[in-house]
């Protein structure tokens, strides 16, 4: 065998750098998937409010099928199942796709809960002033009903952010994936862990502290 | 609208049935070979101090992606993915030191051997195991999915032996719980066993394991038959050329083996 | 298109063992959510009246869990550990894993649990003759228990859904009984998709038991 080559390195310097990379991967699949989730949360949640019984019996189970089986377990079907009806989907897209789905499930209860938020009167007394049933959305339901379930959207595109780290089994590079690769060829575990973990939680913490202020500030 | 939505998907699968082109013209259409390959698995595959892939196997899509004239897209798979990654049609081909075992046959196709393999251990050095009567009652460790895996367990069956046995994500994986202490033995292939146990100082090589050899082919669709016999003629001139010697040298050292089945035509 | 042809008969062989697998998952979901209702109760009463390193260790032990991903937690207890040369086997790092997690989660909810129920009720309890302890049992702790019960519920779907992340650190229960199947048949798609259903039942199995439950713990 030739002496230059390596199987194994330490962890160097572009070893920061390729964690960098990949914590900014998870940036941007997260924001795409809880953006999109968010509209179409927003939207199915309005469906769930408006539709009754249509909707109790049409979209309402199928969110609830994406809330009842694991993320993982989501993803590894999707992933199988999109090249069988010939979609060449990579795992980028794969993720985004169900981590979208998944949000917007999530995101549909806590619109409709929003929407529930907004006292019924009120809703009556913006109609009778002339308002468009849009109007009335707009700028009655959204500026209160957004106010009361802020924190928990708030804690659902978290938790998305948290989960993207499962598209790792899908072979997409985020940052917990990229942990492991370098795991591998460092081998140590410890380091590369601590590391990833401390990315993970300066993304998250700060967010769910300002959310917390936020709703202490509008309880008063 | 749901009657339409019924009706256009069936239209789009009938116009899309017959369109199948065989593997071969797929490729040259794109302009990618989409190459699975199993990267923890030094030196065949595995990723170099850039992160970037590289190995025998790599190296190997990288030819036959120059033979085809089309850009090479590596699709880093584990063991446990890369046949169902040829089912579900999301490579054209995996080279991932795939042993052509009669059961793996009836779901996807083989070519010709590439590569041959045989099964060793590498132990901790702690563990004190040096033949495979040792191994009883010590923890053992392989990859899931993997042939060492299923024999073993066969064994272990014998041996009554199956919860000592602890099956990984990847053969790093693997490595990892031996050198910790997790598990006294990981199974893994001859050309594995010196790179570990450079690496590691508690690894030391370990037993060749019972099993025959593993006579390790490319993967491609079990239906798509000129696919194969293209994939064939790659490696019979990867051969002929003097490249599979100089790949070999270059990862794994010594002389290639001879890609011959002795006493049998193949 | 359909350039696939489905194979439903393996998966049906080794139903059985699936659905042992699956008794496994629902084992070890129940006993992390034990334990983590155990530490999350210490956790957040630690959190509600003690100040000094006890607070800290406590608030880190919260705040580690709700912001870094499961995954990445049970990373942590595998080979994270393991470098120190601890060595659990892989049911105990995905309980490990989990009672962490839930009992981080559950912290929160037991601390807004109490949190809602006023000081002067303790105040009033305490005059009218009860012990501390009395009070405490008797009028604290029953309501509590009611705010938090559907958080509780909640957090249980949560445990057995991540318990699917055992696949990853070697762990057999349902999902890595999947992939060891799936892995020797390589009918991935086949095996998720009744893995997926099996889920979905354990998940509406709970939630119909905590309604029921429910309905006879709090009937007036």
């Amino acid at each position: 065998m030739e002496p230059t080559l390596t199987f194994f390195s330490g962890f160097g310097i572009n070893d920061f750098w390729f964690l960098g990379e990949a914590a900014m991967r998870t940036m941007w699949i997260s924001i795409l998937s809880i953006t999109l989730g968010t509209l179409f949360g927003v939207l199915f949640g309005w469906i769930l409010y408006e539709g009754k019984l249509t909707a109790a019996l049409t979209v309402a189970p199928v969110l609830d099928v994406f809330r009842s089986v694991p993320l993982i377990i989501q993803l590894v079907l999707f992933y199988n199942f999109a090249p069988i009806v010939g979609l060449n989907l990579d795992a980028f897209a794969s993720g985004v796709a169900i981590l979208t789905i998944y949000a917007a499930a999530l995101v549909a209860n806590v619109a409709r809960g929003g929407i529930e938020a907004v006292d019924r009167s009120m809703r009556r007394a913006s109609r009778s002033l002339g308002m468009t049933y849009w109007q009335d959305l707009r700028y009655v339901v959204l500026p209160i009903g957004g106010r009361a379930v802020f924190p928990a959207w708030v804690g659902v595109a978290l938790g998305v952010m948290k989960d993207s780290a499962l598209v790792s089994v899908l072979g997409y590079v985020e940052l917990l994936k990229a942990s492991q690769i370098l795991i591998t060829r460092t081998q140590e575990p410890f380091l590369i862990l601590s590391i990833a973990g401390a990315f993970y939680f300066a993304l998250s913490f700060p967010i769910s502290r300002y959310a917390a202020s936020l709703e202490k500030r509008w309880a008063q | 609208m749901f009657k339409k939505f019924i009706m256009g998907t069936t239209l789009v699968a009938l116009t899309a049935g017959p369109a199948m082109a065989d593997t071969l013209d797929d490729v040259v259409d794109r302009g990618t070979l989409r190459c699975g390959v199993v990267l923890d698995f030094p030196p065949i595959g595995y990723r170099d101090a850039n992160n970037e892939p590289a190995g025998y196997d790599v190296d190997y899509c990288n030819d036959l992606a120059a033979a085809l004239e089309v850009e090479a897209e590596i699709l880093p798979v584990t063991w446990a993915e890369r046949l169902p990654v040829i089912v579900t049609g999301r490579a054209d081909v995996v080279f991932g030191a795939t042993s052509d075992s009669l059961a793996r046959a009836r779901t996807v196709g083989f070519t010709i051997p590439y590569a041959i393999y045989y099964a060793q251990g590498v132990v901790n050095a702690q563990s004190g195991i040096e033949s495979i009567e040792d191994i009883r009652g010590k923890r053992v460790a392989a990859a899931i999915g993997t042939v060492p895996e299923q024999e073993w367990l066969k064994i272990a069956a014998e041996w009554g032996e199956e919860g000592n046995y602890q099956g990984y994500q990847s053969e790093n994986e693997v490595f990892l719980a031996v050198a910790q202490g997790k598990a006294d033995i990981g199974i893994t292939t001859n050309t594995a066993v010196l790179p570990i146990t450079q690496q590691y100082d508690s690894i030391v090589a370990g037993p060749r394991m019972p099993w025959t050899t593993d006579y390790t082919s490319v993967v491609a669709k079990r239906q798509d038959v000129t696919w194969l016999n293209y994939l064939n003629l790659f490696v019979t001139h990867q051969v002929r050329s003097g490249r599979y010697g100089e790949l070999w040298g270059k990862y794994v050292g010594g002389d290639a083996p001879e890609l011959r089945i002795p006493g049998v035509m193949y | 298109m359909f350039d696939y042809n489905f194979h439903w008969r393996p998966v049906m062989k080794s139903l059985p063992d699936l659905i042992d697998a699956a008794f496994l998952t629902l084992q070890v979901a129940v006993l992390a959510m034990i334990i983590g209702i155990i530490i999350g109760l210490c956790l957040a009463l630690i959190r509600l009246h003690l100040k000094g390193p006890l607070y800290w260790f406590a608030s880190s032990w919260v705040e580690v869990a709700r912001n870094t991903p499961a995954l990445f937690q049970l990373f942590f207890f595998g080979f994270g550990l393991g470098a120190f040369g601890l060595h659990l086997s892989p049911y105990l790092i995905v309980l490990a894993g989990l009672s962490f997690n839930c009992a981080g989660y559950l912290a929160e909810n037991f601390r807004g649990g109490f949190q809602a129920i006023p000081d002067t009720q303790m105040r009033a309890s305490r005059t009218l003759g009860m012990t501390a302890w009395q009070a405490y049992t008797r009028v604290v702790i029953p309501q509590v228990f009611r705010i938090v019960y559907h958080p509780v519920t909640n957090q249980m779907v949560w445990a057995v859904l991540m318990s699917s992340l055992g696949m990853l650190v070697g762990f057999r229960e349902l999902s890595g009984e999947t992939q060891f199947f799936a892995s020797r048949t390589f009918r991935i798609f086949e095996y998720f998709a009744v893995t997926a259903v099996i889920y979905y039942v354990i998940v509406k199995l709970i939630l119909g038991a905590a309604r029921l439950l429910a309905a006879r713990l709090f009937r007036y």
